[in-house]
């Protein structure tokens, strides 16, 4: 049972970091990023076409994330000349269009059947008892927490950091100070993509690698990021890993595994009936 | 006949001309377009229950096909443990199923925004295919088929059927869209503070969309099951419910045409580019771009067009002259005012973090007598109202009539006879002036009662959209709106804001008049110090959440504290 758990630890790993994007998507540029995942299924699986055409895994992987951070630049393009200051629904709608328009151009490129992915980290970097903690495990969630770290100090020690809140909180403020909004919120997509691409690709040989399943790993990753109510970037993160240890130990029970992607409906549906218990209302005042 | 019943005339008309073409259609094309168009037609539903939820409701619903699945297992079940009923009876059941599934999943939706309702039903989407996948329909696996009703057991014969409920179920939106329901979901949609203003009840108009929704997509799958016999889980993938809703947002399928052209552009497209040798799932990237650029529009292809149509008949139309307001009708005193208090507050705090925006507040509103409440900016005059209205927590306490209103959410206290309007103009901009009192009158009001609440206050005519409606008329319009409610106070909030100074000083004496006109009493907060010396009889100053003032007007603004209050210092008189 335990070996069945911590298995889950690299999907956990994944929805972790969708989930830390997502939250970091909410809060500095304003939109919930339905087409984050889409986007690293790109840049994941032309890395894994270079790969298979005798492509070297380290340049492969390399031209896979610019090829997510450079698709994440042309919709962070798309919303920031379009839709800059339409309210959150509206952006967010954007982003669904975004998802199925690029599902079903991923299917055209590449297939709808699952490939073979390769693996840039194999093996197990350590064991408890018979468990198994893999190493893509590990990559994948040391790269979340730094991340998450990462942009927690540069949001609070640097100039770039300080410019990117003022434009997430005040956005026509900030352009009227001379800050030029939409090159940061274009610069901000471009750095989450890039991070969402490599987390895909690493998780990517453990997961059911076509086009469809990966593009819906956001759902989890959304589900983690209700967990940290789109504000806490940590809660985001053990949401994340705890949705994939629960699918873990739910494919232990052979009978019930069927139901893992079950998990992420019920995650949402309890954490919004408890979070929302209370009145709230659409605006302050 | 009024405009409204003209257009249901009409729309009545438009319908049977359809379905005597329709029932003509299967003589001119083949087997093979009829079974294309009726999957149209059924697309056509799932479209128009996305046209209710996110159309008029405004709430983001991803999952229109599982509810169809819903529907069409409900169908499957009954084949395969009683094949002996017949089909419409079988449909029904499927219809009824999707319904509590649809209140499930809208119940997190209550209290939340669409966004994490488009999360909500998402991963709902891929949870249903996923047990599909896993579980199939009944009687899937033995190879039941689901049995058409005997009457339409062709393709050319279930098309007419698919069609007949098609007309039904569109009849039935139109007719509850241009209602108190039709017009309770745009409300929500726009505004959840100024729906529960008007003492509708946020949770019931949203759950009540959802569940219409749910029973129209539901019906949908119900016929999806008789026209293939055979169910299987793709059919319903969540990325055909992707593929709807993008298309729904683009064409418009809160508006019945819209509904069919987004249904037929389902069916057809696919099949029109394969015979252009083109790749079949191009359409749903033009579908994804096409839902874009609706968005950056503002506005969908259908709604575009209805918009350009009624500019064009209205400057046909001679522009319809602002009624000039009548002097306000002398009716007869309905009650001698007691002088009894009909709203006591007493000792409200509301904090926001740190800031004390009430600092144990109190005042008593008199029955029938307009009260003023004023302070300088940041005196907590709004947070009062939004404290009494039941629109932000507190503590201390709120009386209505003697009884105690603290447990009631802000809709019941509407509804018990405490409203209010908003600083800022939250009026519902899609429905006409007339529909929009008409939601916050108790129902039954009469017409004649509603048109005379307008014009007292010199409000437009009914039938003008409110969209057309300036924003200082809009706000007299909604405090028409709220004497429509019968209150027995009504919170003002800032009512002159945007009116000129003769406006102002006319809104005074009509102000002045409506514990004459409606037995209300009435709070009014305003900076115009004049308005309030009209309209009022007693006046409370607050300060820093504070009460530093109270009494007549001419007392109070000549009082030191007061005028320091407004002016920082002392002034010599």
């Amino acid at each position: 049972m335990l070996q069945s758990t911590v298995a889950g630890l690299t999907s956990g790993g994944a929805y972790a970091l969708l989930g830390v994007c997502a939250v970091l998507m909410y809060r500095m540029v304003g939109v919930v990023h339905f087409a984050q995942a889409a986007v690293a299924t790109f840049g994941t699986l032309v890395a894994a076409e270079l790969f298979h055409d005798g492509m070297a895994i380290a340049p492969a992987a390399a031209i896979g994330v610019a090829i997510g951070a450079g698709l994440s630049l042309l919709l962070g393009a798309v919303m920031a000349i379009w839709f800059a200051q339409a309210p959150i629904e509206v952006r967010s709608t954007v982003a669904i269009a975004m998802l199925l328009g690029l599902l079903t151009v991923g299917s055209r490129l590449f297939g709808g059947s699952p490939r073979e992915m390769p693996d840039p980290y194999p093996g197990a970097a350590f064991r408890i008892g018979d468990a198994v903690v893999t190493t893509s495990a590990l990559v994948v969630i040391a790269f979340t927490v730094a991340l998450a770290a990462g942009v927690g100090l540069l949001l609070a020690r640097t100039r770039f950091g300080v410019l990117v809140r003022a434009q997430s909180e005040r956005p026509v403020t900030a352009e009227l100070l001379g800050i030029r909004v939409r090159a940061l919120s274009v610069a901000v997509w471009t750095g989450v993509g890039a991070a969402a691409t490599f987390g895909v690709f690493v998780v990517a040989p453990t997961r059911p690698s076509d086009v469809t399943s990966l593009s819906l790993l956001i759902l989890p990753g959304l589900a983690a990021a209700l967990i940290g109510l789109f504000r806490h970037v940590w809660v985001a993160l053990a949401g994340g890993l705890a949705i994939g240890l629960a699918e873990g130990l739910l494919t232990h029970f052979g009978s019930v595994s069927a139901y893992r992607q079950v998990i992420p409906f019920a995650v949402v549906l309890v954490v919004l009936l408890w979070s929302q218990r209370r009145e709230v209302w659409d605006v302050a005042r | 006949m009024s405009r409204a019943d003209r257009r249901t005339a009409l729309t009545a008309l438009a319908a049977v001309a359809a379905v005597a073409a329709v029932a003509l259609m299967p003589l001119v094309v083949d087997d093979y377009w009829t079974y294309l168009a009726t999957s149209a037609l059924i697309l056509g539903l799932v479209a128009a229950s996305i046209g209710v939820v996110t159309g008029r409701a405004g709430m983001l619903s991803l999952c229109q096909l599982s509810f169809a699945a819903v529907g069409a297992y409900g169908v499957a079940w009954c084949q395969a443990h009683a094949p002996g009923l017949p089909f419409v009876v079988k449909a029904l059941a499927g219809t009824l199923l999707a319904v509590p599934v649809g209140v499930l999943v809208g119940l997190p939706a209550l209290r939340l925004r669409g966004v994490n309702l488009a999360i909500v039903t998402l991963t709902f989407a891929v949870a249903v295919a996923a047990v599909l996948a896993d579980q199939g329909f009944p009687g899937a696996n033995s190879g039941t088929i689901v049995e058409r009703p005997g009457f339409a057991e062709t393709d050319p014969a279930y098309f007419r059927f698919v069609w007949v409920a098609f007309v039904i179920v569109a009849l039935l939106l139109a007719w509850a869209g241009r209602r108190r329901l039709g017009a309770a979901w745009l409300a929500v949609r726009q505004s959840e503070r100024a729906t529960a203003a008007l003492g509708l009840s946020v949770v019931r108009i949203k759950l009540g969309a959802f569940a219409v929704a749910a029973a129209v997509a539901g019906l949908a799958g119900a016929l999806s099951a008789g026209q293939t016999g055979v169910l299987t889980a793709a059919t319903f993938s969540p990325l055909a419910s992707l593929s709807v809703f993008a298309l729904a947002i683009f064409i418009g399928a809160q508006y019945p045409v819209g509904a069919v052209a987004a249904g037929a552009l389902v069916a057809f497209f696919p099949e029109i580019l394969r015979r252009l040798g083109l790749p079949q799932d191009l359409g749903d990237v033009l579908f994804a771009l096409g839902a874009i650029q609706a968005l950056s529009m503002g506005a969908s292809v259908v709604g575009r067009a209805r918009s350009a149509l009624a500019a064009r008949a209205a400057s046909r139309e001679a522009p319809a002259p602002a009624a000039p307001p009548p002097a306000p009708a002398r009716a007869p005193d309905r009650r001698r005012p007691s002088g009894a208090p009909v709203l006591e507050v007493d000792g409200l705090t509301v904090r926001f973090g740190a800031v004390v925006a009430l600092d144990g507040a109190s005042l008593t509103v008199p029955e029938a007598t307009v009260c003023g409440l004023i302070g300088p900016n940041g005196a907590g005059k709004s947070t009062m109202i939004d404290a009494v209205s039941g629109f932000t927590p507190y503590a201390g306490s709120v009386r209505l009539d003697g009884r105690a209103v603290d447990a009631l959410p802000a809709h019941r206290r509407a509804r018990a006879g405490l409203r209010r309007t908003f600083q800022h103009d939250r009026t519902i901009a899609a429905l006409r002036v007339g529909e929009y009192a008409r939601l916050a009158a108790p129902a039954g009001t009469a017409e004649r009662d509603i048109a005379e609440a307008l014009a007292f206050l010199g409000c437009p005519a009914p039938e003008v959209p409110l969209e057309r409606v300036d924003v200082g008329a809009r706000r007299l319009v909604e405090l028409a709106a709220a004497l429509c409610g019968r209150p027995r106070v009504v919170l003002v909030d800032e009512p002159a804001a945007g009116l000129a100074e003769a406006e102002s000083r006319d809104l005074a004496e009509r102000l002045a008049a409506i514990p004459e006109r409606f037995g209300a009493a009435a709070l009014v907060v305003d900076h115009d110090m004049e308005l309030v010396q009209r309209a009022c009889a007693h006046v409370t100053v607050l300060d820093f959440g504070r009460v530093i003032g109270e009494g007549s007007p001419a007392e109070v603004l000549s009082t030191p504290d007061v005028v320091a209050a407004y002016l920082g210092e002392a002034v010599p008189a």
